[in-house]
């Protein structure tokens, strides 16, 4: 049974803590509360999302860059 | 002598709570003159349901609430003043000239300048460069001289809070031009004197901004927690009409006003006046040497 | 006493209904965006219109009460918790000294409006208690909200009786919005093509909307090619600096339309071609990025219609409510 992380906020969804470096997390990688998995963009401002649950990455749902709704799935995540 | 312009009016509503009104599509002394005019008769009519009169550099705005008053009715109410205050040359704006000290080429603004110098027309050098040179002038020294030789006319403040628009008070073929950044900073000193085609400005808060910049002034111009001296009454200190002469000083002055404005004890060198259209386009030089007179005389 | 903030939320700001006035010297009306949602939550606690209210953008503060409170929270479908517990919107509830309100994820609309019986005392600053932040002017300390903030509450008329809204009175938030604007201004300004275009492209709102504009992206949009007057800008989007109207539509460089809300930037240099109708400004402002909206044309008439409807509409939510 796999949990959703979910965008807090409306807005741009990035992967990457900057244009060229890797991204926060993939599929496969290991996250706990509070690890940053994404960054959202709004209002010139950069809000980091933190994973909120602890487990292994299982799907990525959105593509970088693109604009996401307060409350959208960005992550499923597989419980250890 | 200039001659004074006729031009019709061009009205608009902005939205149902708005009157837009554009009396010249140039910027011209004459245009905003006769802003003043209106827009300060206006004030006097005590209008029920006028909310915000807004005068700009060659336009103005009234902002109302419709339920009070009947858009159709307002905007003839309008028409009707402007009629009568006609080119404006038959009115006398009570208004205040005031010295503002400048630092030109400080180091605040050039390391502000040197960050965004991929947003501007002439990234080897400075704004001070790029606007001496474009306007013909040999040599930085000159374009300041004539920067701060002659009087500017606060023609319209906005954009945000207490930033005046300054328009300089001499002929066209005169007038110091430079365009905007060819895309804005996201930040600018406040206090920085900017330039933009043919607006001088203070920038009243710290900011985006795509003026040129030239130099910063120790004095404040917005104070919302009103603890300087100049700003017990109000928060802003130009007002449209206000009449500004840039004044030159060096790092020392710089530093003892700024030790002034500290304290809580900086205060604008001013005067009141009386500014006339018609006097001032018969003889713009001689005029000009008046007003500063009158605030020598202060 | 009053309320700790131990969250602020993305954009959290004191507002209320306004400061006009001062326009023009560039300080705009602020006041919560969402004017009929604001005033609901005072209603709904018992406070008079002109009580503060905390706007609450996208997402919501975490606050502690110092002491027992009614609270309504309205506008944006952002649901209230108190001490973790579900709490419903458009309903006052009670709190107690010690609780502790957050909030859940935004489920639409994009600002929710948080009123407080008393109402939050902050200093009045030219006759409003509301937030420009631009000025550092009004609200707390002349900015939003941040963790550590005490806000205190004025005195409450008493305890409120638990009130709703009923549903029909209730906003709603479309993925899609249909928004009434006048042309005019400098529309002579578009081609024939790019003015039906304005008004026919569905837009979509950028994340780049906050209480000074929201910015559009859909269309590019063509201006007449003019020689420039003396102290206009050389792009055929520029005029020589005007006063903005609240509500008005620029399109610098025929790009990314933006309507000026009530943190407005008074005036520039860019050619506006219409304004949003003073009816249909508190849905701009529960617009969230990623929303589509298509900007109708009405008349006059047609606006103070709206304006009437809009208004007649707060009646029956006084009388439900108030």
């Amino acid at each position: 049974m796999s949990v959703d992380i979910r965008s807090p906020l409306p807005g741009v969804f990035y992967r990457r803590p900057s244009p060229g470096s890797e991204p926060f997390v993939d599929v496969g990688s290991a996250v706990e509360p509070g690890t940053v998995v994404a960054i959202v963009e709004v209002m010139k401002q950069f809000f980091e999302v933190p994973a909120g649950t602890e487990g292994k990455i299982a799907t990525v749902a959105v593509a970088d860059a693109e604009m996401v709704d307060a409350g959208q799935v960005l992550f499923t995540v597989l419980p250890w | 002598m200039v001659s004074v312009r006729g031009r019709a009016a061009r009205h608009s509503f902005g939205g149902d709570d708005h009157i837009y009104v554009e009396l010249d599509e140039e910027m011209n002394l004459s245009a905003n003159f006769k802003v003043m005019a209106i827009t300060s008769t206006i004030g006097d009519r005590g209008i029920d349901g006028v909310i915000d009169i807004c005068p700009a550099n060659a336009s103005y705005q009234v902002r109302f609430d419709p339920d009070a008053i009947e858009p159709r009715q307002l905007l003839a109410e309008l028409e009707s003043i402007e009629a009568e205050v006609g080119d404006g040359t038959g009115f006398d704006l009570r208004t205040t000239v005031v010295e503002v000290p400048v630092l030109y080429n400080d180091p605040w603004t050039r390391e502000t300048l040197m960050r965004f110098r991929s947003h501007h027309q002439n990234p080897d050098g400075t704004d001070l460069e790029y606007a001496a040179r474009i306007n013909g002038f040999d040599s930085v020294e000159g374009f300041v001289a004539a920067h701060s030789g002659s009087p500017w006319f606060t023609s319209m403040v906005g954009f945000v809070a207490g930033l005046p628009f300054l328009f300089q008070m001499v002929p066209r073929e005169r007038q110091l031009e430079v365009p905007k950044y060819l895309t804005p900073r996201t930040d600018t000193p406040r206090q920085t004197i900017g330039h933009g085609g043919c607006f001088g400005c203070v920038y009243s808060v710290r900011g985006a901004g795509g003026y040129q910049m030239f130099g910063i002034t120790p004095a404040p111009i917005y104070d919302p927690t009103q603890t300087h001296p100049d700003f017990e009454d109000f928060l802003v200190f130009f007002k449209p009409g206000y009449i500004a002469k840039f004044e030159p000083i060096d790092r020392d002055g710089y530093d003892e006003l700024t030790a002034q404005v500290e304290a809580r004890e900086f205060r604008f060198k001013q005067a009141p006046v009386e500014f006339s259209l018609g006097g001032f386009l018969a003889d713009p030089d001689g005029y000009n040497r008046g007003l500063m007179e009158a605030l020598d005389g202060s | 006493m009053g309320v700790s903030v131990l969250k602020p939320g993305l954009a959290t700001t004191v507002q209320d209904t306004g400061r006009p006035g001062y326009y023009n010297v560039g300080i705009p009306p602020s006041g919560s965006l969402d004017q009929y949602s604001s005033l609901a939550a005072n209603m709904l606690v018992g406070n008079g219109d002109d009580a503060a209210v905390l706007e609450c953008t996208y997402m919501g503060p975490e606050l502690r009460f110092d002491q027992p409170a009614t609270v309504a929270v309205a506008g944006a479908d952002l649901p209230p918790l108190l001490n973790g517990e579900p709490r419903p919107t458009w309903e006052s509830f009670a709190v107690g000294a010690g609780d502790v309100l957050s909030f859940g994820f935004l489920r639409s609309g994009a600002r929710a409006y948080l009123a407080v019986s008393g109402g939050f005392d902050v200093p009045v600053a030219l006759g409003s208690r509301s937030t420009y932040a631009l000025g550092a002017l009004g609200g707390h300390r002349g900015r939003a909200l941040a963790a550590g903030d005490e806000l205190p509450i004025g005195p409450a008329g008493g305890a409120a009786p638990r009130r709703a809204v009923p549903e029909a009175l209730r906003r709603n938030h479309p993925k899609h919005r249909e928004i009434r604007v006048m042309m005019g201004l400098y529309d002579h300004r578009l081609t024939d093509s790019a003015r039906r275009a304005f008004l026919e492209t569905e837009w979509r709102l950028t994340p780049v909307a906050d209480r000074t504009g929201f910015r559009y992206r859909g269309a590019e949009l063509e201006f007449r090619d003019r020689d420039a007057p003396f102290g206009a800008g050389s792009d055929p989007s520029n005029i020589v600096d005007a006063p903005y109207p609240i509500g008005s539509i620029q399109i610098p460089g025929g790009v990314e339309p933006i309507v000026l809300h009530r943190d407005a930037v008074s005036g520039g240099g860019y050619v506006m071609v219409g304004t949003v109708i003073s009816a249909d400004m508190d849905d701009v402002g529960q617009s969230a990025p990623n929303i589509t909206t298509r900007f109708t044309e009405v008349d006059l008439d047609g606006a103070l219609r709206a304006r009437h409807e809009r208004a007649a509409r707060l009646d029956a939510l006084r009388e439900a409510v108030g």
